[in-house]
């Protein structure tokens, strides 16, 4: 199924708002919760800012990419990246509480490498009390 | 608390200019998502440009004008973009519209009393091959900078 939003950018920490502002129009034009919106909006920048941290560490950051479908009440949101994947990172500055987080927030989470080897985080969100005429 | 993170990468008081986004793809579906999400992207993208407020306002028009118009050109329900940035000029590319599509897309958008809302508010707007060879982008360019000596419009 082709996504209703596809974005893709420089995985930038500064661009991190900017997809956060992508999912906020969604989140509006699909009459989301409020609280379901700040869920998706906080899910969705753990995946990236572990993105922008991990992916491309000592190197020039590479792509960040987000798809986002809408089907049978769903919003599954798919956050890519090229760099090698989601290991331990003992030194990371972070809590290491970005993947529990997520889960905390959305229906279900996989991690995995897309048929290009990509890394990817599908996220998905059950959009209960949305309006889902877009689908 | 506010919603947005800020950017705390300047010193207390300080106010530098914010790094540009960089090249933005975005391809979305026809229909009620398009016009929100693209007038949200391109605010982003210019805000982090250093875009003055009234170039803005002219990009948000030529932003409504493609989003009433383009989805009309779409080749698969789905339009895509690409949003660039450079010294002092945003350009925003329209890819994935067929043969005779662009110069279509631009005579859709002219208006009673007005003109062409595309060729109006826009610096340039030029019909390029697409890469692929499939069809064609319309690219527009919006310059903001102010040249040397002289005010930028």
């Amino acid at each position: 199924m082709t996504p209703d939003l596809q974005l893709s950018l420089p995985a930038r920490a500064q661009n991190i708002a900017l997809i956060r502002h992508a999912f906020g129009a969604l989140g509006d034009t699909l009459a989301v919760d409020e609280q379901l919106l700040a869920d998706m909006r906080l899910a969705i920048t753990e995946a990236c800012s572990n993105v922008v941290v991990h992916a491309y560490a000592d190197r020039e950051p590479g792509p960040l990419e987000i798809d986002a479908t809408v089907s049978d009440g769903k919003l599954t949101v798919v956050v890519r990246d090229e760099g090698p994947g989601i290991v331990p990172h003992p030194g990371s500055p972070g809590l290491g509480l970005g993947l529990p987080l997520i889960a905390s927030l959305t229906e279900s989470v996989e991690l995995g490498r897309d048929e290009l080897d990509r890394t990817e985080v599908r996220m998905t969100f059950a959009l209960s009390g949305a309006d889902h005429r877009h689908a | 608390m506010t919603d947005e993170p800020h950017d705390t990468s300047t010193a207390a008081g300080a106010r530098t200019s914010p790094e540009p986004v960089g090249p933005v793809t975005l391809r979305v579906a026809d229909g009620p998502l398009f016009a929100p999400v693209l007038s949200r992207v391109v605010s982003m993208v210019l805000a982090r440009a250093d875009c003055p407020v009234d170039r803005l306002d002219d990009m948000l028009i030529l932003c409504d004008a493609l989003a009433a118009h383009a989805p009309a050109h779409s080749r698969d329900g789905h339009i895509s973009l690409r949003i660039d940035t450079r010294a002092g000029m945003i350009e925003l590319r329209v890819a994935e519209l067929g043969r005779g599509e662009a110069s279509e897309l631009v005579a859709d958008a002219q208006l009673p009393d007005v003109g062409n809302v595309i060729e109006r508010f826009s610096d340039s707007c030029r019909i390029e091959p697409a890469a692929d060879g499939a069809g064609e982008e319309l690219v527009l360019d919006l310059r903001f900078g102010t040249p040397p000596g002289g005010r930028g419009r």
